[in-house]
């Protein structure tokens, strides 16, 4: 059986449902948020956590030119290293039926003489190949997926210049590849990357690596330190040509998820702050004006012996319904969120499963924080209530006193209607209201401009990418270092019209104690393909000594313009060299180092090497072009921007335009709760003035017209204010959702802005609707007999 | 005296001649309200002449119907059964736009509890009339009639509740209604205020010849009325027609 109390809650909020549940839908969509971003993490990270421990995911990896096989048993007694699997890896050229340009592959081995025991592949269908079958592979399944390809199917590829038939005997994943995209990659691009796995010996053998190999994975021992494996590894790698060891941290596909995480955890953080501080802002309004509302019975209560505490807990109760409500409804549209969002990160994140977690964990955090928030906001009305003596309370409040508003005051009343003045003084005599309620209408006004960046930044940044900085049509890299000879080769291919040269030498930068590996990239100092850029989108020329980096890697290695780097080169003779940064470029994918061509050949002491060249080809050619392309043995890999481009469209396009759509969904009902609550409390407040104004003969139009008045003028003074909330939220969102993989920049248009307008107005006008529909219910005739 | 053939007789001749149209006609006017599984009948058969320039006061208990009777004269309500016209008006059968307009032209209505706008000064409350009606007073004539016009910008808050009412009656009035429906305008106030507010409906009433309709509680009042009508379960059960209209000055309780 329920108290005379909690009827009377009950009831009453029967009677406010549409501002409860306005305000409830606000807290909802911060709770949603920050439940679907928090049960992803929590998805991510256990299905991650199990699949790297599961499969056992090597601490350590190291690429070598070439060591012996006989290697292993040292490598094996390294100090902290539990397991070592030595590999052989290298890359294919492939030809594939309705795909007009060549796509490539990772070819991995798969140990043939010994159990595999490191990057477990786990096998989605299908067989590991059979031994001495030297044509058989098993191919990563995102790749399978964009091509159809099952267990049965055959696919040409050229390794090592000799083109071969291969056969697919199984489907894996594994869980170096979580994300399967070319090391360095933004993007996914399954249709033109794939990954193959295939016995060690014939791999070997393809390669020119009989009895050797080039790749080590080393599981470190628990409590052992990656960093003394590492050393240790590049000091016995070191003669056999062995690159900079690295750990999980560097591991491309991990530092890809890590990266996702990262943006995961400060979304989950961002966005709902701001919804649920406005959900706070509005349940403060919507019960102080009910506690106002209620004095007296507050009076009668006490009157009858009801303590203080209990009072106030009776009114805090509305403040638990509110949030109760919204912990159910966004906890509910969080998970259905969150298992939509789970499925789209599935084909960007390959795991054996990815199932939805939610994060019960977070319901209980969530209902405790935006609980906390609520009752702050509401704590200060209740205790005015109960501290009052009862019999004050129960006389009327003395009647509210007005003055003249500083607009009358400053001679501008003659251009004032009695309603806009009237509207001014409510403002004046309540400007804590006023200003928390278009407190609340800014951040309405600036939430839709978050994800209108969010998409122009995406937007831009590729158009950067892809129209300004590249020029070029093709990019083609290929298999080893060639000379001149090889660039006029290129050259020669039908319909080039452009070649550029490029030289890329893998390197350790050092700064200090600051490192990072990446390939420093040579270019001619008058290039026209592949420019490098500043902040302002200007060509930047590359000095004729030292090296442009990306603003990004200067500041991850903490130097500046003038600093001296060291080079640690991976390649040839590795050698270790010195170089100044000249200058910094702007862009916004991944870190890089370039040198202008000439001069890192100098340094690596060689002629006219290439690494590959950026083409510009004429479309009219375009078929011979890529027919040749695919033939030449040399080319190991040729990227067609505007195939990237399409994929990308398709599937990390599609991904953005779902969480902005998410985004915006939410925006637009923040804006609108916003509205619509203000609106109701400025009737609930105004009902006896506007009772009294319809029964001395104003039309419901008129009487609409003196309600809307006052928050007409806080919604057009919110919105200027709104604009510049907005951008600072998109400018701390933007940031949160920059990593090193991909940095956003704040972009904003008269567009988002417009937009953001446009929303709020019509939610405004909405909003207004619903209201002045109540209009029509005012109890004329009760207003009138009771006393305010 | 028989409550319904009197009400239905043409009233006591104040000014004219007997032969004048009555601005309200009402004939068998009920007024049912649903209340759970039974019904009240405000109004109950209710037959009623009102002129023009006369001074009515509505005396009766809690209940009996007067509050009903103003509403409905006032068109803030329509009668359940029955017929109300006002000149040519059908009051029974209009929709809320002609009610509305209703009011705004011919009505003015002052209540118990004044029912200013707070945030207005009380020029301002009188123009938010005079703004909106076809042939109204200026605001300071309105106040001056009420004898407040040296008071035109103060605020609700800075004035007496008399005060306060007397601005209620000269919002009422610069519209120069035909009808001035007053409910318990008295209710609030102390005996020497309440004279003062009377006075002013007393002046109003004899300087613009407004039909006067005052509810009260208080008995005493009815002597400043030229006809008195007693209201009990909704129906009429008494008219007394005053010979002459004791001035408000003199009245005292």
């Amino acid at each position: 059986m329920l108290s005379p109390l909690d009827l009377k809650l009950l009831r009453d909020i029967g009677k406010m449902k549409g501002q409860m549940v306005s305000v409830s839908i606000v807290m909802a969509c911060g709770l949603a948020m920050m439940i679907m971003a928090r049960s992803l993490i929590l998805s991510l990270e256990s299905t991650r956590d199990a699949y790297y421990a599961d499969h056992r995911f090597a601490d350590v990896f190291c690429d070598v030119k070439r060591a012996p096989n006989a290697l292993r048993s040292r490598l094996a007694r390294i100090d902290g290293a539990a397991t070592v699997e030595t590999r052989v890896t290298g890359s294919a050229k492939l030809d594939i039926p309705g795909l007009a340009e060549p796509a490539d592959a990772t070819v991995i081995s798969l140990p043939d003489d010994r159990p595999q025991q490191l990057n477990l592949l786990y096998l989605r269908s299908g067989r590991l190949p059979e031994f001495g079958h030297a044509d058989e592979i098993v191919v990563g399944e995102a790749f399978a997926n964009a091509h159809g390809f099952e267990p049965g199917n055959e696919i040409t590829a050229t390794i090592y210049g000799a083109r071969e038939t291969l056969k697919i005997v199984g489907i894996a994943l594994s869980p170096e590849y979580v994300f399967e995209a070319r090391p360095g990659e933004t993007l996914p691009d399954n249709k033109r990357f794939g990954v193959f796995w295939m016995n060690e010996r014939d791999l070997a053998k393809a390669f020119k690596l009989d009895g050797a190999f080039n790749n080590v994975l080393i599981k470190v021992a628990p409590g052992a330190s990656p960093l003394g494996v590492m050393a240790e590894l590049d000091r016995i790698l070191a003669p056999y040509g062995g690159l900079v060891a690295f750990d999980r941290h560097d591991h491309p596909s991990a530092q890809r998820l890590n990266d996702e995480l990262r943006v995961l955890h400060g979304l989950s953080f961002a966005f709902p702050a701001v919804f649920l501080s406005i959900a706070a802002f509005m349940s403060s309004a919507v019960l102080t004006r009910l506690i106002r509302l209620q004095r007296e019975q507050i009076a009668q209560l006490k009157a009858f012996g009801y303590s203080s505490t209990q009072v106030g807990f009776h009114y805090l109760k509305f403040a638990i319904v509110i949030v109760a409500g919204a912990t159910v409804v966004g906890g509910g549209a969080g998970m259905c969120l969150g298992t939509g969002v789970v499925q789209v990160y599935h084909r960007f994140f390959r795991f054996p499963e990815l199932h939805f977690h939610p994060n019960w964990k977070m319901f209980g955090v969530a209902f405790a924080v935006s609980a906390g928030a609520a009752f702050l906001g509401v704590i200060g009305a209740v205790r005015q209530a109960v501290k009052l003596p009862p019999a004050e309370a129960m006389r009327p409040e003395p009647p509210a006193e007005y003055k003249m508003s500083i607009v009358e005051r400053i001679g501008l009343s003659k251009f004032l209607s009695t309603t806009f003045r009237m509207a001014w003084r409510n403002l004046e005599r309540k400007p804590w209201q006023a200003f928390f309620t278009a407190f609340g209408l800014a951040l309405a006004t600036g939430i839709p401009i978050v994800p209108g960046a969010m998409g122009d930044s995406i937007h831009y940044l590729l158009s950067i990418q892809w129209d300004v900085a590249q020029r070029q049509n093709v990019t083609v890299s290929l298999i080893e270092p060639g000379s001149a000879s090889a660039l006029t080769d290129i050259r020669s291919l039908p319909g080039v019209m452009i070649a550029e040269p490029f030289r890329t030498v893998p390197a350790r930068l050092r700064f200090g104690h600051r490192s990072r590996r990446l390939a420093v990239t040579g270019l001619p100092r008058d290039a026209y393909l592949n420019r490098l850029l500043d902040d302002k989108e200007r060509a930047v020329e590359l000095p004729p000594n030292g090296l442009l980096v990306s603003a990004k890697l200067a500041e991850i290695l903490g130097a500046k313009v003038g600093d001296p780097i060291i080079l640690e080169v991976q390649e040839g003779k590795r050698p270790t060299l010195e170089a100044t940064i000249q200058g910094t470029i702007t862009d916004y994918a991944g870190v890089f180092a370039y040198m202008e061509i000439n001069s890192l050949r100098r340094l690596m002491r060689e002629g006219g090497t290439v690494s590959g060249a950026y083409l510009s080809v004429d479309t009219n050619h375009w078929d011979d072009f890529l027919a040749r392309v695919k033939e030449a043995p040399r080319v190991a890999g040729v990227f067609i921007k505007e195939a990237v481009r399409g994929s990308f469209k398709k599937s990390t396009g599609e991904m953005i335009g779902m969480i902005t759509t998410i985004y915006f969904t939410f925006a637009i009902i923040v804006s609108f709760g916003v509205v619509y609550n203000s609106a109701r409390i400025a009737l609930s407040e105004r009902s006896r003035d506007l009772a009294t104004l319809r029964v001395i003969g104003f039309t419901q139009r008129e009487v609409a017209a003196v309600m809307l008045s006052e928050l007409i003028i806080l919604t057009v003074a919110a919105i200027p204010p709104g604009l510049w909330i907005g951008s600072q939220l998109a400018a701390a969102i933007v940031h949160t959702a920059s990593t090193e993989t991909v940095r956003m920049p704040l972009i904003l248009t008269p567009h988002s802005f417009a937009m953001a307008v446009v929303v709020v107005l019509c939610s405004s006008a909405l909003s207004f609707a619903v209201v002045s529909r109540r209009l029509s219910q005012l109890d004329l005739l009760g207003v009138l007999k009771a006393r305010d | 005296m028989d409550s319904a053939a009197s009400a239905r007789a043409p009233p006591h001749p104040v000014q004219n001649g007997p032969e004048r149209e009555p601005l309200f006609r009402a004939r068998d006017l009920t007024k049912v309200y649903p209340s759970g599984e039974s019904e009240i009948r405000a109004l109950d058969g209710l037959d009623l002449d009102l002129y023009e320039s006369e001074l009515i006061v509505l005396l009766g208990a809690s209940g009996s119907g007067k509050s009903t009777l103003l509403n409905i004269l006032g068109g803030l309500d329509v009668p359940t059964t029955g017929t109300l016209t006002y000149r040519d008006l059908d009051l029974t059968g209009a929709n809320e736009d002609d009610l509305t307009l209703f009011r705004r032209d011919s009505v003015g209505f002052i209540f118990q509890f004044y029912n200013l706008i707070p945030s207005l000064t009380a020029k301002e409350n009188v123009a938010l009339i005079t703004e909106i009606s076809r042939d109204p007073m200026t605001p300071h004539e309105a106040l001056a009639l009420v004898a407040l016009d040296d008071r035109m910008d103060h605020f609700p808050s800075q004035m007496s509740g008399g005060q306060q009412q007397r601005v209620a009656i000269a919002r009422a009035i610069a519209k120069r209604p035909e009808v001035l429906l007053c409910d318990e305008p008295t209710g609030a106030l102390d005996v020497k205020t309440g004279i003062t507010v009377l006075e002013a409906i007393e002046h109003v009433n004899q300087t613009l010849g407004t039909l006067t309709v005052v509810i009260t509680h208080n008995a005493v009042i009815a002597d400043m009325a030229d006809r008195v009508i007693h209201l009990s379960d909704g129906q009429i059960v008494d008219i007394q027609e005053n010979k002459s209209r004791r001035p408000v000055r003199s009245l005292a309780w």
